[in-house]
């Protein structure tokens, strides 16, 4: 039977807080029990309480899941203040072995303010415990935490209204605060020596790299690194990183020696955990063999801040034999447009072959809102889905998407990268319409639907 | 950058060009050493992957003698066969130069530790 710990979540990326759990429970190799009632695992709300083993597998938790806020063991729980009492008081056995440690005791709520007094009143009310241990304010070694839990008020209204009329009450030992605080500073883009417009954010980097279940000894690529942003975070949690671009200069940087993705590698302190950035197009990829690679993650080019491209001319018209004599020393090569549609089933079926059995696919899929149905995520032989949640824009949302290679499967060709390969591997899925086809145009269109004409 | 683990990944991709396209050839090459942090699992997982005699005669031609010939046993790697693997794959960074196909010719560019693998159209 495991013990019960409160977490503490940030109040963001609803959607993100179960695939993040259960990736990091995963790497960790350890049980995470969610509770049993719809309403106590509700994702906006900021308080969950789960069953693990031991204390170890809260601080992992603490310091890997980027949404923790920090994590309690958990001494008494109640809707109203005479309940969490006496629930405390039931649990004695957990806590009377701290009676003589030194200690701390802190009172906050969520969406409120506790008055001052009444504060002080909490404090007292707590004395059955009978804590005799000098009470130290700076490095106490028991953290007392008492918490009540306020519904959102989406009016003007001071802090202190209502008090006392809390949703839920929750007192707990604090195991660990979570590091994503200090993550998310460490990984501002805005502190970064180098990046570009299409750089992705630090928090949304760091839960790729953890759904992605970065850790040593492991190899993850980027095969649309750009500036670098999803190769540092998952570096920093000990892989071996490898990004590639059809864009060097992406990567290079103007006139920067280093290029400029190892000098924010080189500040982070994770250049010698990246591989190798290489500069060509996946459509026309060097690799030599598949089965290398412990996870891939990417948020691909959808065309609206940059446009995916690929190798080979748009129209048809007679290719040269040789090289232009102008070619030589240039960085001239022709590129043409690729479809998102294309690049996601490519991708899925490039991964395919790329990882080893078991191996994860991480990546962000925007679609339209309206037209997104779970059947527009592609889908083959040997790749199966395992999250998929969404980060909601309004009209469009992007998808982070995480797929898992099958354990026991056959060894995958290279794809090929043309129709004939797409459709034969997914079928329909390989052209039908979808949330994300043509996304580009929809984008510009504003998400109006064929032949609305208002506005 | 252009570490012996990545060269040992990559063959030449020009259209038509499938055989003897495998190991490229270094040209012209400048080399640093930097120190890398030694993961045992990371080389022993990656090793079923490498084609060793690829590996061996690339680092002989960067002047690097450590690696056997063949590959000892799982079960007889000591740490001084993995510390040279580990120097040979991921201690060695071809900084400057080329890559070249020994089949077709052609030149894969090295400028500032990145690799241009990128093909022309008439070799698409």
């Amino acid at each position: 039977m495991g013990r019960k710990y409160l977490i503490y979540y940030a109040i963001a990326h609803a959607e993100f807080r179960f695939p993040e759990l259960q990736s990091i429970s995963e790497l960790f190799g350890f049980q995470v029990s969610l509770p049993d009632s719809e309403e106590d695992r509700d994702p906006t709300r900021p308080f969950m309480i789960v069953e693990l083993d031991e204390d170890r597998h809260a601080r992992l938790l603490a310091q890997r899941c980027i949404l923790v806020k920090a994590i309690y063991e958990l001494l008494g729980e109640g809707v109203t203040y005479e309940q969490l009492h006496a629930s405390t008081k039931s649990n004695k056995s957990i806590w009377d072995k701290y009676q003589q440690n030194s200690f701390r005791f802190e009172v906050t709520a969520v969406n409120h303010t506790i008055p001052s007094e009444r504060k002080v009143k909490i404090m007292e009310d707590f004395e059955y415990m009978e804590f005799q241990g000098p009470i130290t304010l700076a490095d106490a070694s028991v953290v007392l935490t008492y918490f009540e839990e306020y519904p959102i008020k989406h009016t003007l209204r001071k802090r202190t209204e209502g008090d006392g009329d809390f949703d839920r009450a929750f007192f707990g030992r604090l195991i660990e605060e979570g590091a994503c605080r200090s993550l998310k500073h460490k990984f501002d883009v805005k502190q970064r020596v180098y990046y570009g417009n299409t750089t992705m954010d630090a928090e949304i980097s760091l839960l790729m790299a953890n759904q992605a279940l970065a850790a040593p000894g492991k190899l993850i690529y980027d095969p649309y690194c750009g500036t670098g942003s999803m190769l540092f975070t998952s570096a920093f949690f000990g892989a071996m990183v490898f990004g590639s671009d059809i864009d060097g200069r992406q990567m290079r940087g103007k006139n920067l020696n280093p290029p400029g993705i190892f000098q924010s590698a080189d500040q982070y302190g994770v250049l010698n955990r990246i591989l190798d950035c290489c500069t060509f197009d996946i459509t026309r990829n060097p690799f030599r063999t598949g089965g290398i690679l412990d996870a891939i993650v990417s948020d691909p080019p959808y065309g609206v801040r940059a446009g995916a491209k690929r190798l080979g001319r748009a129209k048809e018209r007679p290719v040269p034999r040789a090289p232009l004599e102008t070619y030589e020393n240039t960085t001239s090569y022709v590129r043409k447009p690729y479809e998102l549609g294309d690049l996601t089933a490519d991708l899925v079926l490039l991964a395919r072959y790329l990882l080893r059995p078991g191996g994860r696919l991480v990546w962000f899929l925007p679609t339209a809102s309206e037209e997104y149905q779970d059947v527009d995520i592609p889908v083959c032989e040997g790749m199966e889905l395992v999250a998929n949640s969404e980060q909601n824009f309004g009209k469009w949302g992007r998808r982070l998407i995480t797929m898992r290679k099958s354990t026991n499967c056959p060894e995958y060709p290279p794809p090929s990268f043309d129709p004939a390969y797409r459709m034969a591997e997914l079928g329909d899925q390989a052209t039908a319409p979808s949330g994300h086809r043509g996304f580009r145009e929809k984008y510009f269109a504003g998400f109006k639907k064929i032949g609305d004409s208002s506005n | 950058m252009v570490r012996l683990i990545t060269h040992n990944l990559l063959a030449c991709h020009v259209r038509g060009c499938t055989t003897n396209n495998f190991p490229l050839a270094f040209k012209d090459v400048e080399i640093q050493l930097r120190e890398a942090e030694f993961n045992q699992d990371f080389l022993r997982g990656f090793l079923p992957k490498l084609e060793w005699r690829a590996l061996v005669d690339t680092a002989k031609s960067l002047n690097d003698q450590s690696l056997p010939d063949t590959p000892p046993a799982p079960e007889q790697m000591d740490t001084e066969f993995l510390k040279a693997l580990h120097h040979v794959l991921l201690e060695i960074h071809v900084e400057e130069g080329a890559m070249v196909c020994a089949n077709c010719g052609h030149v894969y560019p090295i400028s500032n530790g990145i690799p241009n693998m990128l093909l022309q159209e008439h070799e698409l």
